[in-house]
């Protein structure tokens, strides 16, 4: 059979092939003495990286040698791949010698949750691994190669259970002595990069756990520094193994260490500011004993940026107390309970923010509602002026320096002068001398309300005092002086001035004519508007009153006096047929009392016309001496003097008297001077307000009329409607708590409607 | 500090806000150093229908010193036509110079105008009108008048 | 029964005697008469002065004028005053205080007055 040329020509290619092949293997030996050679280091080589069965099979001696001459040989011949290629797929048959032990000690460990079966493990895989690694004398590629398949084999069998035994057992070598040899597995098998995040959660669960256990509810001491200082003590110590263990010196331990630690450090900042920011309301409740725990804070969020965190939590945590507050309002005893409560809580917040964030943006971004809520309720800037002039207030830290109040001007010409926070709202204004009262007087458009309270509280004050002792009110000014600036203050001075002079003038006239009055004369147009009234006072105490104002005249030769006749105070003696009585008592019920020395009856009518007040009034200043057992009504309207005491009791007055008698301040502006009507003497700054907007009530009633509810932001924009309405929703908020204590308007839950 | 011209600017500009006097209503006040009003003169008059706006110029020392009134005189208003106002805008009344006094009042002022306007008899410019516009000075204050009718 | 005071602390208010200017109503809650110069009333101070009363006095002319002393002062001390009254323009001659001080002897003392509507 013909063979066509193409098949010759390809067998004889063939050929040429095979002839090149075995020159190369054969390596120009004679006959095939050289192919015998290799055949023989194949052999060899092939067996001296065969991955044996440690458990049975003995390594066979390592003959220098040999192992030279064979890899020379098949290094020469340009067979080594070949080699590596069958040690491989050698290898690959051989892995599943591992996996019944490794099952075998995973099980052991589910059982026991021993985490020295999982190092007993590892050890040991590490011994197969050992056993299997090609000598490095062959080059790093059949090594990297050998690891691939070992790891991937090893990890492969691993059940899902070990991920968290061997976080388990790296935590447990946590103060205990270094155990280089078990990291160093770590490492050789390939452990550590690939849970390498398992190790870092070992320290982030210490930490979380040492801050759990250490700094809840502690906030009396600095904690991060004491966090730092068991992280350099305990937790630095532990990481060498893992992360420096290559450090040949103390330097290089710094260094490998630097990055890793200060991902811990950042930790443990995230989670003490983590357990602070939901401890932050009772933290200022505590305030200043929780001092500490805001420099904490305030440290931590310098390097952790949960500022919004912390805005929110605060926020959400007053609109909770806000909304707690304005349903409890009604069940409050006192009315102003709960703004002084909440007025308190905000100067806490003010000082505890104040410590975490001088420049102040935190506080303005979460004092909003707070602040919002205080503008609306009447009585705040009444809490505000009495704790500003050492009235029952706390408010005021007495160490802090006083200073003026903040001035709405950024001076950039000021050294001090820093750029806003990156966070503040563009309303924000760096309100640098931001002392408490700055802070809180800005709770309202202007400081004029607060200037025209005070006036009132010091009027009060000032006409209560009856010793000529007014420093502590004259100091009080000069400290306000600083606050509200001089000319704010002027009429203040001029009330005070009027004090002084009272006392001269007095002084004088007493030395021309001794008299047992001894009147307050007050400059008018610098004092608040005062109660005035037209009571005629009867008998004695007109002619007193008349031989004053001669003496007066005849000091001040261009200048008379006007009585404010309702107001101030009498210490009267009492003597009736069988007792005698002390009282201090106001104008009115010396009045009523001096008309019964002329007549024992009267009628309710006549006394009021006699007297130029209205009877109910009259009938209040009676009430006064029926307590006192000196009168008593027979019938209606009809009075009688008890001049012996009524039988059962003549040991003294018929009924105990003694909230008459008692000359504590609130009492004595309050209660004793009201005629009228039942305010006190002088009008608040608010009700003179609220007396100006009783013009819009009109205007309200028909809205409310109309759309039935609505909330106070709402009648304030509706208003805006009504001719020449120009108030603040402040003074409309006070305006229509006045209607409501005139039961002319209910709220609930901030919602404004008439009431039935 | 408030001065004095402020403070009693303030007082005035309360009154005028309440209770303007008829036919002057008070068109800017933004300051203490500028006001504009608007008179009209109420009534049978040679100036009935027309509304002229007069601009008040305080100097710290209102009300000692008198005021700078002058009528505005610009695209849309111009200066009545009386023997007594130029075509500028400057008045010729002895109030408002010779004869002020301090315990006169922007109102004040502006009745007695009014009533300057409402006596009128004729309308037309002062004498040498043009004259003094030429040469005049932009304060009406710098102007010396000589007051040849003392009833203004 | 006999009642003695032993003390009173009384409160009231000082203004200045107008004498013959006496401003008819004599209502405690009004403002009282003001300064033609400077509108704020007598008891209160004249612009340039903080405390009111002896610090800032009235002061009456022969034409029975009265201001506050030192608004008085600032116009008559200008050459436009001519020295003459704000109010008449008469010639300014300051009155003796005596001479109004006939009044307050004849009227009863304020509060012995009849009440006011």
């Amino acid at each position: 059979m013909a063979t066509p040329l193409g098949e010759r020509a390809f067998a004889e290619h063939v050929k040429s092939k095979l002839d090149a092949t075995f020159q190369k293997i054969n390596d120009g030996a004679p006959g095939v003495s050289g192919l015998a050679k290799f055949t023989k280091a194949w052999m060899y080589g092939r067996e001296f990286l065969f991955p044996r069965d440690i458990r049975t099979q003995e390594r066979k001696e390592f003959d220098q040698e040999a192992f030279k001459e064979t890899f020379e040989i098949l290094g020469k011949s340009k067979q080594l791949w070949r080699v590596i290629e069958t040690f491989t797929q050698d290898l690959r048959r051989q892995l599943p010698l591992i996996d019944e032990e490794v099952l075998e000690f995973m099980r052991q460990y589910q059982e026991t949750e021993d985490v020295t079966i999982i190092r007993r493990m590892i050890m040991r895989v590490a011994e197969w691994w050992k056993a299997w690694a090609p000598v490095p004398e062959l080059g790093s590629p059949i090594m990297t190669a050998f690891n691939m398949e070992f790891q991937t084999h090893f990890f492969s069998i691993l059940p899902p259970t070990f991920p968290s035994a061997f976080k388990a057992l790296c935590a447990s070598t946590l103060g205990q002595p270094a155990d280089p040899e078990m990291w160093q597995t770590f490492e050789t098998l390939g452990l550590l990069d690939r849970y390498e995040n398992l190790v870092a959660s070992v320290c982030y669960e210490q930490i979380e756990a040492r801050v759990q256990e250490t700094c809840v509810g502690e906030w009396s001491q600095p904690m991060l520094s004491q966090l730092r200082s068991w992280m350099a003590d305990d937790i630095v110590q532990w990481m060498i193994m893992p992360y420096a263990r290559a450090a040949r010196n103390p330097e290089e331990t710094r260094s490998m260490l630097h990055g890793v630690g200060s991902r811990f450090d950042f930790h443990v900042c995230k989670t003490l500011c983590d357990l602070r920011t939901t401890e932050i309301f009772d933290i200022i409740v505590d305030f200043p004993d929780s001092m500490p725990a805001l420099i904490d804070l305030k440290e931590c969020l310098q390097r952790v940026d949960q500022r919004s965190e912390l805005v929110s939590t605060l926020r959400s945590l007053y609109d909770h107390l806000l909304i707690e507050l304005l349903a409890n309002r009604k069940r409050l005893l006192h009315p102003g309970a709960d703004t002084k409560d909440i007025l308190h809580q905000y100067v806490s917040m003010i000082r505890c923010l104040r410590v975490i964030d001088p420049p102040g943006v935190l506080l303005h971004k979460v004092a909003d509602p707070v602040r919002r809520y205080l503008r609306e309720r009447p009585d705040t800037i009444r809490s505000i002026v009495s704790s500003l002039v050492g009235e029952g207030g706390d408010l005021v830290d007495e160490n802090e320096p006083i200073q003026p109040l903040h001035v709405q001007v950024e001076d950039y010409s000021d050294p001090n002068w820093e750029p806003e926070a990156i966070d503040a709202g563009p309303e924000f204004r760096t309100n640098k001398p931001s002392d408490v009262i700055s802070t809180l007087v800005s709770i309202y458009d202007s400081k004029d309300l607060f200037v025209k309270e005070l006036q009132v509280l010091l009027a009060q004050r000032l006409l209560a005092i009856t010793d000529g002792n007014f420093d502590k009110e004259r100091r009080n000014i000069e400290i306000l002086k600083i606050r509200f600036g001089e000319a704010a203050l002027q009429v203040c001075e001029v009330m005070l001035r009027d004090m002084t002079d009272s006392r001269r003038i007095d002084q004088h006239v007493q030395s021309q004519k001794p008299c047992l009055m001894h009147p307050t004369i007050i400059s008018k147009h610098f004092w608040p508007p005062l109660q005035t009234g037209k009571l005629q006072m009867p008998g004695q105490y007109k002619e007193i009153l008349e031989t004053y104002s001669k003496e007066f005249t005849a000091f001040k030769q261009d200048k008379k006096l006007r009585y404010l006749p309702q107001l101030g105070t009498l210490d009267l003696t009492i003597e009736l047929t069988d007792r005698t009585l002390d009282v201090h008592v106001p104008p009115l019920e010396a009045a009523v009392i001096e008309l019964f020395s002329t007549k024992d009856e009267w009628i309710l009518d006549d006394l009021s016309k006699e007297l130029n007040v209205d009877s109910s009034a009259v009938r209040q200043a009676l009430d006064t001496w029926v307590d006192y057992g000196v009168v008593s009504e027979d019938k209606l309207h009809h009075f009688v003097l008890l001049e012996t005491s009524e039988s059962g009791s003549a040991a003294g007055p018929s009924r105990p008297a003694a909230p008459r008698t008692d000359k504590s301040l609130k009492e004595f502006v309050g209660k004793p001077a009201v005629v009228e009507n039942e305010a006190a003497p002088v009008m608040s700054a608010q009700q003179q307000e609220a007396e100006q907007m009783r013009v819009y009530w009109k205007f309200i009633e028909g809205m409310l009329t109309n759309l039935g509810t609505l909330p106070l932001d709402r009648i304030q924009t509706m208003l805006r409607f009504a001719p020449g309405y120009s108030r603040s929703i402040e003074q409309l908020g006070v305006f229509m708590e006045a209607a409501r204590r005139e039961g002319l308007v209910v709220n609930t839950n901030g919602l404004w409607k008439l009431s039935k | 500090m408030a001065s004095i011209s402020s403070r009693r600017l303030s007082k005035e500009l309360k009154e005028l806000n309440t209770e303007c006097p008829a036919g002057i209503k008070l068109v800017e006040a933004s300051n203490f150093d500028k006001w504009i009003l608007g008179i009209e003169v109420l009534g049978d008059s040679l100036y009935k229908g027309e509304s002229f706006l007069l601009k008040f110029t305080f100097d710290p020392g209102y009300p000692i010193s008198a005021p700078a009134v002058q009528f505005v005189v610009d695209s849309e208003h111009e200066a009545p036509l009386h023997p007594h106002v130029y075509s500028n805008g400057h008045i010729c009344a002895s109030i408002l110079g010779d004869a002020w006094s301090p315990v006169l009042s922007v109102s004040a002022v502006c009745i007695t105008l009014q009533s300057m306007l409402a006596s009128c008899k004729k309308k037309e410019r002062p004498e040498g009108n043009d004259r003094y516009v030429r040469f005049a000075p932009e304060n009406p204050k710098k102007t010396k008048f000589l007051y040849d009718d003392d009833t203004v | 029964m006999k009642v003695t005071v032993k003390n009173w602390h009384a409160i009231a208010h000082w203004r200045w005697d107008l004498g013959a200017n006496e401003p008819e109503n004599d209502d405690i809650d009004g403002e009282g008469d003001v300064c033609g110069i400077c509108r704020v009333p007598f008891e209160g101070c004249c612009p340039s002065c903080k405390m009111p009363g002896d610090d800032c006095p009235l002061i009456w002319g022969e034409c029975t004028h009265v201001f506050h002393m030192h608004c008085l002062l600032k116009w008559i001390n200008t050459a436009a005053s001519k020295h003459q009254c704000p109010m008449d323009r008469r010639p300014w001659v300051t009155a003796e205080r005596t001479v109004a001080k006939s009044k307050p002897t004849q009227e009863p003392p304020l509060a012995n007055a009849p009440p006011l509507p």
